[in-house]
């Protein structure tokens, strides 16, 4: 049942991932103004309440989405019980140290 | 049998990641699941250098500034292309993918009837429209990057 949930979070996130990625895509790269990658152009979105919403919902999906996806495929593996253990846990630390270095980046610059 | 049958028992995968690319007769849906798996590792690592390259945000505007005049080769480009079409095909195939995990399109099951055709065979013709469908959004955003860059 555990893995049923946790599949069911994986489509969740990833028709999620679909529309936050495409809706950030076509309003940065169509609808705005000027170069999106200059550096006023980042300090400003950073600055921005609405545009951090995204970021970290496009990054807690994006986490749980790819890193469940890798866990899936080393399952097929067959590992014994104790390495699934020790991936799982594994897993958990790389989701969270990724997402604390994410978020300490817009934090820290601006 | 009770017991035996409570007991959790793991088949091994004898094939191991040798069975991706090759495991007997493959039909095209398998393929798509195995480039559906390239391509999910290809947006990893897009992700993980995503993240190095913002990254220089902390060393101030000119570090900013030298890493995206770093990422503006071509072959940066190439690849920001490849992310494009590994999205457009990691999400649609996603979404068959989803579809026919949940059952919504696999139809409705038949008699075994001689010549066989199994569900996924009988879907065939929306597989293949998906395929149509990444193909042409792929040239769009092809498109858009030669003339926008």
């Amino acid at each position: 049942m555990r893995e049923n949930h946790l599949k069911i979070l994986q489509y969740v996130t990833g028709i999620g991932l679909f529309f936050l990625v495409g809706g950030y895509h076509l309003l940065l790269m169509h609808l705005g103004k000027g170069d999106p990658e200059s550096w006023s152009s980042v300090a400003q979105r950073a600055a921005s309440a609405g545009w951090l919403t995204i970021y970290i919902l496009i990054l807690i999906f994006g986490i749980y989405h790819g890193l469940h996806g890798v866990r899936g495929l080393i399952l097929e593996l067959s590992l014994p019980n104790r390495a699934v253990k020790v991936l799982n846990w594994s897993i958990v630390l790389i989701g969270l140290a990724v997402f604390g270095y994410a978020v300490y980046i817009p934090i820290q610059a601006f | 049998m009770e017991a035996a049958s409570k007991t959790k028992t793991t088949l091994p995968n004898r094939l191991g990641i040798k069975g991706w690319a090759w495991a007997g007769r493959y039909k095209i849906e398998r393929y798509l699941y195995t480039l559906h798996r390239l391509t999910g590792f290809g947006l990893l690592a897009y992700v993980a250098l995503h993240l190095v390259a913002n990254g220089s945000r902390l060393w101030g505007e000119g570090g900013w500034e030298s890493t995206m005049n770093f990422l503006s080769n071509p072959g940066f480009k190439v690849g920001e292309y490849l992310v494009m079409a590994a999205f457009i095909y990691h999400a649609l195939n996603g979404g068959r993918l989803m579809l026919q995990h949940l059952g919504f399109t696999l139809g409705k099951p038949k008699p075994p009837v001689y010549p066989y055709v199994d569900a996924m065979r009988r879907r065939r013709p929306l597989t293949l429209a998906l395929l149509a469908l990444i193909m042409g959004l792929a040239i769009y955003v092809l498109v858009a990057f030669i003339i926008y860059r």
